[in-house]
């Protein structure tokens, strides 16, 4: 029997954990086996209702779990933030081709993130983590719109524990219970404690960040082909078939979704 | 039988369609309106006593109907292999031409080659044996010169006619067809040298009097389109040829290259479904995100879009452009929206 190349394997939502006001992250255990590549996405199903796009956000080394960290912004997503835990849901995947890691060995790496842009760094820094000897420090900058937006809150602190980590947050919005950084996350990519020169820069938010972010850090001295960015367009099938996520001559989902800006550069309205 | 051009009697093919009726599902070309001025073919699923005509130039309907649907129920949700793989029947379509043949590249890269195949296209794709035939006149509409396909196929069909004296020289290209003279060798002689030189003089002059009618539309150079797809990305040729699209999709539905499609779930009465969809770029909501965000916002973008996807996406990816010159958008389209046209006019102002 040949394989069905669009069917979903069932999951179950085992865990709901709150992230913020519109953020969750659903812990999925799937019926089949399923692994993943740090930086790839799976189309998650609401079984009779329709699919969206993910980058699971838990350690890729972890086989029987997989975390998904959603935000809130329409209609699939709408209704996942409505589910209880033990739900039923439909995965496929895994999609796109991930961090190319070992590229990254022996290098600095300064990963600069936005809002639920962190979901697929999260998994990315814990594959970072397993073999932490391959590289010299990783640098995080990752800004919220307000300290309730934070994601990963009970997270962030044993990362900045972690030998050759350094972190840095902010927030676009400061309230009185912030005493951190206030302000977008380009104002925090000031001084970077990296060599330029062997420096690697992994970006992952909403479009408009990754514009700034990019323009910020090619005018820091970063070669077009150090700076990689998570892609996003409208997505249906995953598989490089569908013809949606053009973008060039390349389809994001199975050329992508990471790309480096060296990659992008000469094409037209890639922020759109 | 070793050679692999015969001849065959007129008579001779009707017999062997109906013939090949007891094993496969037939499909041949019949006029479907001979009112218009220039007649419309379309295939029609053969029964015996069925009166049918090869079809001088293509038929109305894509290829691509015979292997993905204008919306099915594709895979058994969560249930592996559910799907009923085997109620796929053998097929023959007669009545086929170069054009579709040459835009089949363009599916066949798409559905079977790639990170993953589509094994249900495959297997109709395998399922379908291919007859094709020569012109012998076109359409207002057709251009395949300009897209470097000549009116007869040369490779990639199971069995070609070429019409001929009272008959159709046969010429078998996939070992699968051969296998079908095999068992049916009274109908077929080997073809004469003299038949094969007549064929190519038949093509020749055809190929000199579709020139006739193809060179006069002076149409941009193939290995010219790409360069003028990339450099003509800001001109005003979008904005103006857009103004009459009423984004009906169809020149997206009707062209054999067009396989953008969208998956969709619903509730079915006792399961859930996940159906396939034929998409078109030319509509609104194609590249929508969510929280309203579209990349493909304005019918100028989309129009820009579709022939990007053609003339630089497929350049680049496959090395050929995604249009065979078969003139189905320009008959479909409400807004007199001309293919040829737009090129004409993005080479004028490149
Ligand atoms: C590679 C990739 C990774 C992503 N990773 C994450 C992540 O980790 N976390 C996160 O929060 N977000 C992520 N996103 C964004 C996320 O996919 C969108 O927020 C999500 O698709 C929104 O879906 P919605 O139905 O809630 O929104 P809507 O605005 O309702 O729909 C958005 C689009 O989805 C399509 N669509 C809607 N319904 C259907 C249907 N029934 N069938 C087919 N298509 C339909 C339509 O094209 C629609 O325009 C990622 C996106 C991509 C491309
Ligand atoms: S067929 Fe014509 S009117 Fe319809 S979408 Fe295409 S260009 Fe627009
Ligand atoms: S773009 Fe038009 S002429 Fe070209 S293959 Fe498609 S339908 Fe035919
Ligand atoms: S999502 Fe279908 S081609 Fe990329």
């Amino acid at each position: 029997m040949t394989k069905d190349i669009y069917r979903s394997i069932e999951a179950t939502i085992e865990d709901i954990i709150e992230e913020s006001p519109t953020i969750k992250t659903f812990v999925l255990r799937t019926h089949e086996p399923f692994s993943f590549k740090a930086g790839q996405f799976i189309e998650l199903t609401l079984p009779g209702v329709g699919e969206a796009p993910f980058t699971p956000s838990s350690d890729p080394s972890v086989k029987d779990r997989m975390d998904v960290t959603i935000m809130k912004a329409g209609k699939i997503t709408g209704l996942l933030h409505g589910i209880a835990k033990n739900t039923c849901v439909g995965i496929r995947g895994p999609y796109g081709l991930g961090y190319p890691l070992d590229k990254f060995k022996g290098k600095d790496i300064l990963i600069v993130g936005g809002g639920v842009g962190l979901a697929p760094l999260r998994s990315f820094l814990y594959a970072l983590f397993s073999q932490m000897d391959n590289f010299n420090k990783v640098v995080l900058r990752y800004g919220a719109r307000s300290s309730q937006d934070i994601i990963y809150k009970k997270l962030l602190p044993d990362w900045s524990k972690t030998d050759k980590m350094n972190l840095v947050l902010t927030v676009d919005i400061g309230d009185p219970s912030w005493q951190g950084n206030v302000g977008l996350v380009t104002t925090i990519l000031k001084d970077l404690p990296v060599n330029l020169d062997n420096c690697v820069s992994i970006v992952c938010g909403p479009p408009i960040m990754m514009k700034f972010v990019t323009l910020k850090l090619l005018d820091l001295g970063f070669n077009p082909r150090d700076i990689f960015l998570s892609m996003e367009k409208n997505m249906s099938c995953g598989l490089g078939k569908c013809g949606h996520c053009r973008i060039g001559s390349f389809y994001i989902c199975k050329d992508g979704p990471v790309f480096t800006y060296e990659q992008l550069s000469k094409l037209h309205d890639i922020w759109d | 039988m070793d050679k692999s051009i015969y001849f065959i009697k007129n008579e001779d093919l009707l017999n062997l369609v109906e013939k090949l009726y007891a094993d496969y599902q037939v499909f041949v070309p019949f006029l479907k309106d001979s009112s218009s001025l220039k007649k419309d073919y379309c295939y029609q699923r053969f029964k015996p006593g069925l009166s049918w005509v090869l079809n001088p130039y293509r038929v109305t309907e894509p290829l691509k109907t015979f292997f993905t649907y204008p919306r099915e129920e594709l895979s058994g949700y969560f249930c592996p292999d559910k799907r009923i793989l085997n109620v796929e029947q053998k097929t023959i379509v007669l009545g086929v031409k170069a054009c579709d043949i040459a835009a089949h590249r363009i599916q066949d890269f798409v559905f079977i080659e790639g990170v993953q195949e589509d094994a249900l296209y495959r297997l109709r794709r395998e399922n379908t044996l291919l007859v094709s035939s020569d012109c012998t006149d076109y359409k207002d509409v057709c251009f395949c010169l300009a897209m470097d396909v000549l009116p007869y196929p040369q490779k990639l069909f199971d069995l070609n006619l070429s019409s001929l004296n009272e008959g159709y020289l046969v010429e078998i290209g996939s070992p699968r067809a051969g296998q079908i003279l095999e068992d049916n060798q009274s109908y077929f002689t080997p073809a004469k040298d003299t038949q094969i030189a007549a064929r190519k003089s038949k093509r020749d002059i055809f190929v000199d009097k579709l020139k006739n009618h193809i060179i006069p539309q002076n149409m941009p150079r193939i290995d010219k389109l790409q360069d003028l797809i990339r450099k003509g990305f800001s001109l005003d040729t979008w904005s103006h040829f857009m103004l009459t699209c009423v984004e009906c999709g169809g020149c997206n539905l009707i062209c054999d290259t067009c396989h953008c499609f969208l998956l969709w779930d619903e509730k079915g009465k006792t399961n859930n479904l996940r159906l396939r969809q034929w998409d078109a770029c030319q509509y609104a909501n194609f590249s929508r995100v969510a929280g309203g965000a579209n990349p493909l916002k304005n019918r100028t973008q989309r129009l820009r879009n579709r022939f990007i996807k053609k003339f630089d996406f497929f350049i680049d990816n496959l090395g050929i452009p995604a249009c065979c010159g078969c003139g189905r958008c320009i008959e479909v389209c409400p807004g007199k929206i001309d293919i040829r046209e737009v090129l004409k006019d993005l080479a004028k102002k490149v």
